[in-house]
């Protein structure tokens, strides 16, 4: 008897073990971090409070960060939701073009961020890039792209969006795909324009998932690096530099881990706030029928 | 008000033909049923009406006019859906007033006809609901309002009782002949269940396989079955048929048209046989009887005072006889062999 | 008819161009890595630019492949790669079945735990993590790129979802059969939930394979690298000017898993859809 009461945590606690080791405690340990003033050239770390938050909380850089970051989310999400409502929509159909199409859409998806990056970076190079190129075809002035503060983030975003609005589309193409069919013959029979019938009845039957995937692109872009990294480093002129990036820079090119820490405690809190508002959200998903 | 006529109509659906050539009218006014088993088209036609899954070729001419390209908003015509197909995000009264909006129904009048009908279908204290509190009654009245408030020249109505349960099914019909009766409009309904086509219809036209067996009153077509396959769906249970044993000749009798006994009796067709099952339904019990021969008939009587293991000697009445010859199709009283077929099995008795 | 066939097929000519139009937006950069990585370095940044190579140059990808120690970043990343699938999978199942089949004190806060862990992103760990490997020494390995993923809380949910839907009946009928525990789980549960498991695979090879943040902060020594840190480099040794070698570069990142994709593409989608809808 006492065997079987065991059996359970036998079987669970190797995941868990992992998941405190890797996960939980980390979180405190970036807690105590950040008020240690830790840093990876000479070992000594001593308690110190709060100043890394009040360095943090004083420095222009920091604020710049976190403004580019929300500048970044903001149009990084409504981009996506728009382009991926209007293809989903667009390409909700059963023919072997459309489902190829869907694929295809899909595809830098799965693809590494770095390769994407990379090859965007090719595409928008100033001198010899494609885009460029075909700006000049069709008769418009050249770009700087990333080589500009004033069109940096513009062309970082611009690869996120193209990199992640595919997966964004399927997503919502299984939740239009889930709508009965009848409820549009029905709207047909009441003689409803289609446009009518996506903002009457597709719309409303659909916001409850593209609230949650609003929610769920929002904590994906506050995570953004890989694209910045491999692209800008942040700048030109601190353009580009987001919040992880700073967490990054901070911690591994100027060794400071404390006060790296301390900024990491700030995108704990924002992420851990979404986070609780999407599982607040998720406890009274509506349902309907 | 309005007569639906059917021309020459084939349906595919990819490479399958679901319907070829067929030729139905639905008379103005008339409670018309479309039945059959699954898979026979019915609910085919009753789409193609409604503009939603138009033929493939063929017209279909509503009061005369061809409508095979005019949108489904604008054929004048309302469907009830087996799923109800109500509009999960609106409210009642917004499900209602849908069609009226799109319609451009002026709001006074709107308020009005949303008023009467709700009033009409016991709905009036739900209109600011969701469809997601209501029962499944109460969603079927939404969705028969919201066909009603449109005051079609043809209501449609794709098996509207099936997700209702037992009680409240037969409680429907009723109100379905009623609202039918006071409208006075055009009905096509579809559905698989004989009992309600036989209950609720001025018309039956049953169809098999996308081709229509017989098209008459339910009295008509349980008295007077065209087909083999007319008499079996017509009837529960279904009509006893068996071998002449001459030119592929089969007959059938009703089981409701057995008479049993104890003792030997007369009549055209007797035969004897053991009582294997019996199935009391109250008024009525139903029994299975095996002959002689091993052949298993069934045998619907006011009587229950016969049971398994009884040996009983059965009777039919030379009119509740129905012959059918090899191609399944009726022979009548006019048809030539009729005489020679029926006697025959008069003298085949022992 | 004709008619009436040919007339819907005109009015559909510009929506199918249209779409061809966004298909290529989404394809096209790809073919032009791969048409890059073909072409020499003057061919590359000559404008008109060619849209097909005019000599096939193959000598990129040797260029980009000896420009560090590839066959060492390629090798890094297959066996980081498998062996967390491998670890993920020991651990994974038993903690699935655990959570969908028993009922045990204690049971809703550890699964907070995996909730937490399946929400946590690796930018906010790092650094403690980062030190913590330090400490035990093991940051000399590859095992910081391993341990971290060995227990995989997305799949942990897929699979718990999957194990409940097996019916009780089914499980019932196999103790009636006197089946123990670990054949049950073996036996009726994990072949009840192979799309699942097969999802789950694919997920974490993909996530794994392009994974460049975490490998980046875990490693300061070449021999650790995998392939995306690697070809990031490549910008840096080959000069942001040699586009021909980084494309190749690129390529031989890229090919594994357009290769994966083309085959099991339906396979693919569906198990990234479901990780969203969840």
């Amino acid at each position: 008897m006492k065997k079987k009461k065991a059996y359970p945590y036998l079987l669970i606690g190797p995941a868990i073990l992992f998941m405190l080791v890797f996960v939980i405690y980390p979180m405190f340990y970036l807690g105590y971090i950040s008020l240690t003033n830790w840093n990876l050239i000479n070992p000594t770390k001593k308690f110190v409070g709060f100043n890394n938050y009040i360095t943090l909380f004083h420095r222009e850089e920091f604020y710049k960060s976190l403004f580019n970051t929300c500048t970044y989310t903001f149009f990084t999400v409504i981009s996506i939701m728009v382009i991926a409502l209007l293809l989903a929509v667009w390409f909700n159909r059963n023919t072997k073009f459309d489902t190829f199409g869907q694929m295809a859409i899909f595809t830098p998806h799965i693809i590494a961020l770095v390769s994407v990056a990379m090859v965007w970076l090719w595409l928008m190079d100033p001198d010899a890039g494609l885009l460029n190129y075909i700006l000049k075809v069709f008769g418009f002035p050249p770009s700087k792209w990333l080589q500009s503060s004033k069109t940096s983030m513009m062309s970082i975003i611009i690869v996120s969006v193209w990199k992640s609005v595919g997966y964004y589309t399927l997503i919502i193409l299984a939740a239009l795909q889930s709508i009965p069919k009848d409820i549009y013959e029905a709207a047909d029979l009441d003689n409803a324009p289609k446009i009518r019938q996506f903002f009457k009845i597709t719309l409303p039957m659909i916001s409850p998932q593209l609230f949650f995937l609003l929610i769920v692109m929002t904590i994906d872009s506050f995570k953004v690096f890989e694209t910045v990294r491999v692209m800008t480093s942040g700048g030109p002129n601190f353009s580009t530099n987001v919040l992880v990036y700073y967490i990054y820079d901070n911690a591994f090119i100027n060794m400071k881990l404390g006060y790296a820490a301390a900024a990491g405690m700030v995108l704990l809190v924002i992420i851990g706030l979404i986070t609780i508002v999407y599982f607040k959200l998720l406890a009274k998903k509506v349902h309907y029928q | 008000m309005a007569r639906i006529e059917i021309k020459n109509v084939t349906k595919c659906f990819e490479k399958n033909t679901i319907i070829s050539n067929l030729n139905l009218t639905i008379e103005d006014g008339k409670f018309t049923v479309l039945v059959g088993p699954s898979g026979c088209g019915k609910t085919t036609i009753l789409r193609m009406i409604a503009g939603i899954g138009p033929q493939t070729s063929g017209q279909v001419l509503i009061d005369g006019e061809d409508v095979s390209d005019i949108e489904a908003g604008k054929r004048g015509v309302a469907m009830v859906f087996q799923n109800y197909a109500i509009y999960p995000t609106m409210s009642v009264r917004e499900n209602i007033e849908f069609g009226l909006k799109n319609n451009k129904v002026p709001k006074a009048e709107r308020e009005r006809r949303i008023n009467e009908v709700s009033e009409a279908v016991g709905l009036s204290d739900y209109l600011d609901r969701k469809p997601s509190t209501l029962s499944g009654g109460q969603r079927q009245r939404v969705a028969l309002a919201r066909a009603m408030v449109k005051q079609p020249k043809v209501f449609l109505m794709d098996e509207p009782l099936s997700n209702l349960d037992a009680k409240l099914r037969v409680q429907m019909r009723v109100e379905l002949i009623e609202i039918h009766k006071r409208l006075g409009t055009t009905f096509v309904y579809v559905t698989h269940d004989q009992v309600e086509a036989m209950s609720m219809a001025d018309k039956i036209v049953l169809l098999n396989n996308g081709i229509i067996q017989q098209e008459a009153s339910p009295a008509d077509i349980y008295r007077d079955p065209n087909n083999m396959f007319t008499a079996q769906f017509i009837g529960t249970p279904p009509m006893n048929i068996l071998d002449l044993g001459c030119d592929g000749v089969r007959f059938g009798f009703r089981p409701e048209k057995v008479s049993l006994s104890l003792k030997p009796v007369e009549g055209s067709y007797k035969f004897e046989a053991d009582i294997v099952t019996r199935e009391m339904l109250g008024s009525e019990t139903i029994y299975s009887l095996r002959m002689s021969d091993g052949k298993t008939v069934m045998a619907k009587s006011s009587k229950d005072d016969f049971f398994m293991g009884n040996h009983v000697y059965a009777s039919v009445e030379r009119e509740n006889i129905y012959l059918f010859a090899e191609d399944e199709q009726r022979i009548r009283a006019e048809n030539e062999g009729y005489e020679k077929y029926l006697n025959m099995l008069g003298a085949s008795d022992k | 008819m004709n008619n009436k066939k040919a007339l819907r097929i005109v009015k559909k000519t510009p929506e199918y161009l249209l779409k061809t139009l966004v298909i290529l937006v989404f394809i096209f950069p790809f073919y032009w890595m791969l048409s890059t990585a073909f072409k020499t370095y003057a061919e590359a940044i000559a404008t008109p630019p060619t849209l097909w190579p005019a000599d096939l140059i193959i000598e990129n990808f040797a260029k980009a492949w000896n420009s560090g120690p590839f066959l060492t970043y390629t090798k890094n990343s297959v066996i980081v790669t498998l062996s967390v699938i491998v670890i993920q999978y020991i651990i994974m199942v038993p903690a699935a079945y655990g959570f969908a089949r028993f009922n045990f004190r204690g049971k809703n806060l550890l699964f907070a735990i995996v909730l937490i862990a399946f929400m946590m992103p690796g930018q906010i760990v790092f650094i403690p993590v980062y030190l913590m490997l330090a400490k035990w020494d093991l940051l000399k390995t590859l095992l910081p790129q391993i341990l971290p993923f060995a227990a995989n809380a997305f799949g942990i949910f897929l699979l718990r979802q999957y194990f409940m839907q097996v019916p009780e009946e089914i499980i019932e009928a196999a103790k009636l059969d006197n089946a123990k525990e670990h054949q049950i789980m073996f036996k009726i549960m994990m072949p009840m939930a192979k799309s699942a498991m097969m999802t789950v695979a694919l997920f974490s090879f993909i996530s794994r394979w392009n994974d460049y943040f975490w490998p980046l902060v875990m490693t300061n020594d070449e021999s650790l690298r995998p392939l995306t840190v690697g070809i990031a480099m490549l910008k840096d040794a080959e000069g942001i000017v040699n586009w021909h070698v980084i494309m190749a570069g690129n390529t031989i990142l890229v090919i594994p898993i357009i290769l994966i994709y083309i085959f099991a593409s339906r396979q693919i989608v569906k198990a990234f859809v479901y990780s969203g809808i969840k």
